[in-house]
């Protein structure tokens, strides 16, 4: 007995340690800086991120981007702009997927290929980690 | 020609049969696949069977790190979903069941049953242009006559218009309630399934026909509207079939944030010819039997629901509610239900907590023929008739649940739920309960147990 407390004590501490890792990365939403878009409210991005978003604000088609299911970046943007958690999107986009109204955002193997694709694509709206800001792409500051 | 038509056949047949096994659905007789009873349930399925085999013989490029959810990028993308469960139910003489389409269930039937929840469905979309797709999705799960063929859950055809505005022509999945058309994808919902209270109030789940969606913004308000006209037969476990037609459900869906608010109106013309056969008995005894027969036969008679949802999902915290009721003149009768459900998620873990009730707004007996002015030849037959309308008119629904459960989160793509459910029957009613054995006590309670594993692929 005593065992298993000190061992789902110490899976606890290992969780909780992930946890505080994770939102110690900070993570960005950006478009290309030579997009028109300047800023979107949190729950702007948020919409086109659930694909409930046709047309951004100037008439542009917006394309949302998606780092790796599971990569940290991804896992802490849904929580930063909608309070959900990995299986809480899963959950979402199987509802639209099986309803046939949606297909969930095109995916990229990590952040240096995410900024790629926002830079080349001036529809696209991504998510990096800050540090890698610089002056191609443009963060959207969240109001 | 003929020739070339048969060997075309028996080549998608055989496909079929050969993509079902390798997407892991039991097929248990392919030749009541492919005969199938109705011609347009056949097409589908050489639909779905030539999807399936053109997207094994196309494998999505390959791209190391995207995974299958990069699915905008190729023409066809292929997923799937399943959920394995048991129940037990503590009353042993009367079934179980999760939908008014099954024939039996837990309790009298199987101690712990699988049939309640278990089923397993595959889709394919494929991306015709950037406007027009298709999609097919196919489950297995207990079927009206307790095989497990795979029937046709969706097949339709979308344009998009705008991106705000789509048609879909086939078969569509109708959302009367809050999540209706999602009822069966578990992971997708946070219980083991919907209140019964409230999803098993309209006896229509699916329409073939059209359907079309426009979306509006208005400042940060989202508002989806759906319009959906069309037709359907489905086969009842208890003999017959339910046809409905004339069939049109519209819907409003306002979004804010975390908020969301639905209504919905559905109407159609529905006949279960089961019941339709017995009750035409009435029509032999004169205008007194053409009177109850006219009351209660459900020939083509207009079927109208009205719902009212709303869900508050701020990120750990979900609140959802439904309110709903039928207007059928007809021996089915007219209910009312409603149920709240409330929830937190906690790290992988979401408990939750669920009240519903079902109440008939219609009479549950009637005088039936008044024996003592027949001939004495005609009072047997008159009494069995009527014992028989009061039979169907005490089984109408009345009961409340109050339901507590976990989900989960136990691992990525797959989560685990454990459900107790504590269901009070009405004052003579058996509730939702089915296949009723001497000795049931209508009117008492029933506890439920159930523990389900939902996936999605």
């Amino acid at each position: 007995m005593a065992f298993n407390k000190c061992a789902r004590l110490r899976v606890f501490g290992v969780a909780l340690s992930f946890a505080m890792s994770v939102a110690m990365a900070d993570v960005v939403a950006v478009v290309s800086s030579k997009s028109a878009i300047t800023t979107l409210s949190k729950s702007q991005i948020a919409d086109i991120f659930f694909g409930k978003t046709g047309r951004w604000p100037n008439g542009v088609q917006p394309v949302p981007i998606d780092q790796a299911a599971g990569s940290a970046a991804r896992n802490e943007f849904y929580l930063k702009v909608a309070d959900k958690s990995a299986a809480q999107m899963k959950a979402y986009w199987s509802k639209i997927i099986f309803t046939g109204r949606g297909q969930p955002p095109q995916e990229v193997r990590d952040s240096v290929e995410m900024k790629k694709r926002v830079i080349e694509n001036l529809a696209a709206i991504g998510y990096i980690d800050i540090d890698m800001v610089d002056s191609t792409v443009r963060v959207l500051h969240t109001q | 020609m003929q020739g070339r038509g048969l060997r075309h056949d028996q080549h998608v047949e055989a496909c079929y049969a050969a993509s079902q096994r390798l997407c892991g659905v039991q097929v248990t007789n392919s030749a009541d696949l492919a005969h199938s009873a109705n011609p347009f349930e056949r097409e589908l399925r050489r639909l779905i069977a030539l999807l399936l085999i053109t997207t094994m013989s196309h494998p999505v490029e390959a791209d190391p790190g995207t995974g299958p959810e990069n699915s905008s990028a190729s023409m066809f993308s292929f997923s799937g979903f399943g959920t394995v469960g048991v129940v037990h139910s503590s009353e042993d003489r009367a079934d179980f069941t999760s939908s008014i389409f099954k024939p039996n269930g837990a309790g009298y039937t199987h101690s712990w049953s699988p049939a309640v929840d278990s089923l397993v469905g595959g889709q394919v979309i494929a991306n015709l242009t950037p406007q027009l797709s298709a999609m097919v999705q196919a489950i297995s799960e207990q079927n009206y006559n307790n095989t497990y063929t795979p029937h046709i859950e969706w097949a339709n055809l979308k344009y998009q218009l705008t991106p705000e505005a789509s048609i879909r022509v086939g078969r569509t999945v109708l959302a009367s309630f809050l999540v209706s058309d999602s009822r069966k994808v578990g992971y997708a919902n946070p219980w083991i399934r919907p209140p019964v209270e409230v999803y098993s109030l309209v006896p229509i789940d699916s329409s073939d026909g059209v359907d079309a969606s426009y979306r509006l913004h208005l400042g940060q308000l989202i508002q989806t509207f759906v319009g959906t006209y069309g037709a359907t037969s489905s086969n009842q476990p208890t003999g017959g079939n339910a046809e409905a037609t004339h069939q049109w459900n519209i819907s409003d869906t306002v979004e804010y944030g975390a908020a969301t608010v639905r209504i919905a109106y559905q109407r159609a013309d529905l006949t279960l010819d089961g019941l339709h056969t017995f009750l035409s008995g009435f029509r032999q005894f004169g205008l007194q039997g053409e009177a109850i027969a006219d009351r209660y036969d459900p020939y083509r008679k207009p079927l109208a629901f009205i719902g009212i949802g709303g869900m508050y999902n701020p990120g750990d915290w979900f609140f959802t509610g439904e309110w709903g009721t039928t207007k059928f003149h007809s021996v089915l009768g007219e209910s009312t239900a409603w149920y709240l459900s409330a929830g937190h998620r906690w790290a992988q873990f979401t408990p939750y907590l669920t009240y519903g009730e079902l109440k008939a707004n219609s009479n549950t007996s009637d005088p039936g023929l008044s024996v003592s002015t027949l001939p004495p030849f005609l009072v047997g037959p008159a009494t069995g008739l009527n014992a028989g309308l009061n039979g169907i008119l005490g089984s109408i629904a009345i009961q409340s649940t109050t339901s507590a459960g976990v989900r989960w989160d136990f691992m990525k793509n797959v989560d685990l739920k454990l459900q107790y459910d504590h269901t009070r029957l009405g004052a003579g009613s058996p509730g939702t309960l089915i296949n009723l054995q001497p000795g049931f006590q209508p009117g008492g309670t029933v506890n439920l147990f159930s523990a389900a594993i939902d996936f999605v692929l």
